[in-house]
Formats: C-alpha cells, structure tokens, sequence
C-alpha cells in the first residue's frame, strides 16, 4: 500500500507537484497520468526518492520512506524505466539479477529466480540469459526491464513510460502481458503514462494530474462516464467516449446465451428463427452461423473461422472491431476449448448501459 | 590440425606480433647489424651506438613512460572522477584548463624550469612527461563518463545502487573504452617525448639521438629513432585492442 499525503515539490517558486494525497490499495494498478509538465513522472520518482519532496509524507506499506537510507529503501521497491536502463555491459541474467546481487542472494537463488522470471516472461531462457541487452529486440529488452525490477519480488513496483520507446504493436503485446503479470503476481504497481487507451486499458485506478495538481482519482470506467471537469473530459477525448468505454469492458460482461443446433439442414428452417443460429458440433463447438449478417437474406449460412470469434476476456472495442470488419452482426463466444458459451450481438452491445 | 580448425588471426593482430618480434630483435640485436650500418655508411665512424646497449637505453625508456603514464593517469583519472562528482563538479573548469596548460608547455620548457629546481636526469623529464600527458586522460575521463547514458545511471540509483556502486559497476567499465583511448594517446605521446629527456641527461633511446645530433653521426639518430618509432607503433597496437575489449554492444561500438 502507498499513502501520499499533501505530497508537494518545489523547484524555487514553482510548485511542480502540489499537494498530492492519494492512497494506492495493496495489489492495485494505479496510473498516474497527465499532459506534459503536469508532475507525473515527479510523484513517482518521489516514491522511490530519487527526487527528494519538499512537503508532506509518502508512506510505503505503512513506513515513511524517509526513515530508511534511500539504497536500501529502493532495493525494496521495483522500478522499470523507458528504453528499460538496462546495462549495457551485463549480460541478461546479470542485469534481471541486479537488486538480488545487492541483497547478496546466493548464486543458487539468483540463478533459479532469473529462470523463474524469464518464463514469467515467457523468455526463452537458453537462448536469452547470456546475451547483452543490444542483441534483444525493443519488446525483449522492455520484457527483462520489468523482470530486472520485479526480481527481488518488491511489493511495489513504479514504472516510469516503460512502454514509450516501442512500437505499437510491441506496446500492444507489453501491455497485455503486463495485465497478466499483475493479476499473478498481485503487485502494487504505480504506473506512469501519457496514453490515455494505455491507462483505461491497464489500471484499476487512474489518477489524473494537470499542473502538478491531482483533478480526479477513479476507477477508469467512473473517469469515462463521471469526468470531474472540462478538463478531464477533454483529455479523455470526448469524440470516442463510446469506444473507451468498451475497450474498458470484457466480452464476459456482454455476452448472451446462443441458440445452438446440431442439424446439419438448418439452412432451409433457419428463416423461421428470429435471431441467428449456431450450427455445432458434437462438442459444441460452432461450425457456421446461419443468418447474422446484415445485408444478405436470414437463410444465409456462414463458415466459423477462427477469426471472427471471441472469447469471455476479449475487450469489447475488439469485439466490435471483428464485427465490423467481418460484417457479421454475432460473434461465437468461445472457450478455452473452443465450445459454444454464447454469443456477443450488435444488438448486445448497443442494450448495455455504459 | 587442419587449417580449416586454426583459429583466425585478425590482420592487426598479425602486424601486433610481427613488429613485437622486430621490437624485440633489434632491441637485443642491434650490434649484429654494425656492418650493414658501416657499409650504408662508409665514411661514418663508429657507424654503431656502442657507449651503452640498446637493450639498457630500452629499458630505462620504458622506466620511463611507464612512471610517468602510471602517476598521470592515476592523477588524471582521479581528477576527472572528482570533476564529475557532485562535489567536485564546480571545479571542473579550472581543472581542465590546468591540464591544457600542462600540455601546451613545450616539454623542452618545463625541462628548462625544472633543472634548476630537481637537477639534471630523471626527476626533471619525470615531471615534463607527467605534466604533458595528464591533458589526454583528464580530458577522456571526463568524456567517458559522459557518454554513459542518464537513464542507465538513473535505473542504476532506482535500482539501489550506492554512488560508489554506480561508479564502480556501471560508469567505469562504461568509460574505460575512452579512457583507454586516453591512456593510449597519453602514453604514445610521452614514448616519442622522453626522447628530449637525454638532452639533460637522462638515460632514453634519446640518447643516441642526441648524441648523433651533436657529434653528426647520421647512424645514431636512425638506431636511436627506428627503435623509439617501432615501441611507439606496438605500444599503439597493442592498446588498440585493449580498447576493444571494452566495447560493449551498440553504444561502444562506434569510435
């Protein structure tokens, strides 16, 4: 847990951070977010002092972190940065193996809790843990910059725009597999960004700074449907609210039960059901949908493929996404083994209030 | 073994060990080429340097350089640690110019005050050599640390390190490329000026050039200069590639 409490940095007159209190639960994802200049970046490095503030207190499970010496306090608390820091003269290992060498862990433990968390990574361990960070692609090196911070299995962990120097679709990748890692490991994570679809996508609570003040601390959906002011609303972006807002929503949330038959002759009796129909097989798994799409006749029998389907923690932005470049109006969800659970309609999405 | 197994010998390896072996040869086997030497030149004699062996003149040059590169890069390095330290970084001007100062004496002037204070021989090209090879690894301690990039010495401090951590397991090896580099230069400089040394009595492979100058003997000056030359080029090779081993990956390996 990480109490701010009228956290305040002066540089001279000005007042980059200005009474800040905030309260991060044990095991939240808690973004701090903001236009340029607005003393994100500032309230993070606090937290970890490698900037000193000038007033209030931050404590850090409960300890004011100014009663430990700041080397001693810092292994304790992980930190991952953008283009990852990692060092340029250390192998893989060496570098994830940085705060555990420190604590003066034994080689038997560092080694075992290195591979441990290059398969947390999925990182290919054999061919990864003796090569130097300018040999990894930009995903691999972000990938053991986290590692490296969560290697002495700090409580907490802050991340500075770790995300920033990739490209989209790396960051894409990054981001889900960070989602991932949070829910297994239960961290409490201090995240910093600009991008506001990386916040809505990656926290359980975003506070939203401008002008080094705090202007709301929420739960993403209540910033998208809630926004304190103009101001909120306008950095959110108020042409795609809509969009956001299903991004932040799970297929698992939406979906509906799905009419389901085994009889391979559906095409002909399909006219006489009003919603579309799955045809199945003997594991329940959808072969085709038989009616569904937009502007052709109800009778008309659609091959399942692999890409217009969902699954329950699909976000429902992609869901849409899929149905409107597949042009069909339901989408099979599926689970884990590929069995009919339901189904996720045009329909669906539109009945549900934001 | 077939050759196919051998393992392959860089081009500047292969010059490294041939001009070693030369180096060694004519250091210990000058004499045996007294009569080349009288036969280049007849009308010369002695056509060979023979008050003292080549193999002592040798020696007492490397003493030399090597006293004077260990004390300018101990003070060198030191000052440039201490410039780029928080506590010593409002002295980073007045250090730098100092060791531009220190470079752009003429040795032959700095041999010319000091004589009268420490006397002839040693102790005074001891101190020219030391002043006039501080510049180069001052300079290079100083840019060295500065190519480490401020986001590694910031994970560096996020990740617990102590100052003394950060310069010890992360800016150094990060520097040493460049301030090898500096060493290298330092030192390459100091072998081709200790020569002067001789010329207020201290024992170099100056002194049979100084002595061939003097006495106009022609031979002496190319005994005494092809060996100063040759231990300047090995030396050179060989720092070349120490250099390169500390090169690291993307951000060292350009020049």
């Amino acid at each position: 847990m990480i109490e701010l409490q009228g956290l305040t940095k002066r540089y001279g007159d000005t007042r980059v951070v200005d009474d800040i209190s905030l309260t991060v639960e044990q095991g939240e994802f808690c973004v701090l977010i903001g236009p340029s200049g607005c003393g994100k970046s500032t309230t993070l490095k606090m937290i970890n002092r490698l900037i000193a503030h000038s007033e209030g207190r931050i404590l850090v499970g409960g300890e004011d972190v100014t009663t430990l010496p700041p080397e001693l306090l810092r292994r304790r608390i992980g930190y991952a940065i953008q283009s990852t820091g990692l060092f340029p003269h250390w192998r893989v290992a060496e570098n994830i193996a940085t705060v555990p060498r420190l604590l003066k862990w034994s080689t038997s433990r560092i080694n075992a809790r290195v591979d441990e968390l290059l398969a947390l990574f999925q990182l290919d361990a054999d061919d990864l843990r003796d090569k130097y960070p300018h040999q990894l692609s930009g995903g691999q090196a972000q990938r053991v910059g986290v590692a490296r911070a969560l290697a002495a299995d700090p409580d907490v962990l802050l991340m500075d725009e770790p995300f920033g120097a990739v490209d989209p679709l790396t960051r894409d990748a990054l981001q889900v597999e960070l989602a991932r890692v949070h829910r297994q490991t239960g961290k409490t994570i201090v995240f910093v960004t600009h991008d506001m679809d990386e916040a809505l996508r990656l926290a359980s609570r975003v506070a939203l700074l401008n002008g080094g003040r705090l202007v709301q601390y929420d739960r993403p959906a209540e910033l998208l449907v809630d926004p304190a002011n103009d101001f909120v609303r306008d950095f959110i972006g108020r042409a795609d609210l809509g969009l956001k807002l299903l991004s932040r929503r799970r297929v698992e949330q939406y979906y509906q039960p799905a009419q389901g038959t085994r009889d391979a002759t559906i095409t002909q009796a399909a006219t006489t059901h009003a919603r579309p129909t799955w045809q199945v097989d003997a594991d329940n798994r959808p072969l085709a949908l038989i009616g569904g799409r937009l502007e052709e006749p109800a009778t008309v029998r659609t091959d399942v493929n692999g890409e217009w389907t969902a699954t329950p923690d699909m976000s429902m932005k992609e869901a849409l996404s899929r149905m409107v470049w597949f042009r069909v109006t339901a989408l099979p969800v599926l689970d884990d083994q590929g069995r009919l659970l339901g189904e996720v309609t045009m329909a669906g999405v539109m009945g549900h209030r934001p | 073994m077939t050759p196919r197994t051998m393992p392959r010998l860089a081009p500047r390896s292969v010059l490294l060990i041939v001009l070693g072996v030369l180096l060694v040869a004519l250091v210990v086997g000058m004499e045996q080429l007294a009569p080349l030497f009288r036969a280049w030149f007849p009308d010369q004699n002695p056509a060979m340097y023979e008050r003292e062996s080549f193999l002592n003149l040798t020696l007492a040059h490397v003493a030399l350089v090597l006293v004077s590169s260990l004390i300018s890069v101990g003070v060198g390095v030191g000052a440039g640690l201490f410039v780029t330290r928080p506590a010593g970084r409002e002295f980073a001007p007045l250090v730098s110019t100092l060791a531009a100062i220190g470079q752009t004496f003429p040795p032959a002037a700095v041999l010319a005050i000091v004589v009268p204070l420490a006397g002839f021989g040693f102790v005074p090209t001891l101190v020219a050599l030391i002043l006039y090879g501080l510049l180069p690894v001052v300079q290079n301690t100083v840019a060295g640390l500065g190519t480490v990039p401020p986001q590694t010495l910031e994970a560096a401090r996020g990740n617990g390190m102590s100052a003394w951590q950060i310069l010890w397991h992360i800016e150094l090896p990060l520097a040493m490329r460049v301030i090898v580099a500096g060493v290298r230069v330092s030192v390459i400089i100091n072998i081709g000026t200790a020569t002067i040394g001789s010329t207020v009595g201290a024992t170099t492979l100056g002194t049979p050039i100084i002595a061939g100058l003097v006495g106009n003997n022609l031979p002496y000056v190319i005994q005494g200069a092809l060996l100063v030359g040759l231990l300047a080029i090995v030396t050179d090779l060989a720092f070349e590639r120490l250099e390169r081993r500390f090169s690291f990956g993307a951000s060292g390996a350009t020049p």
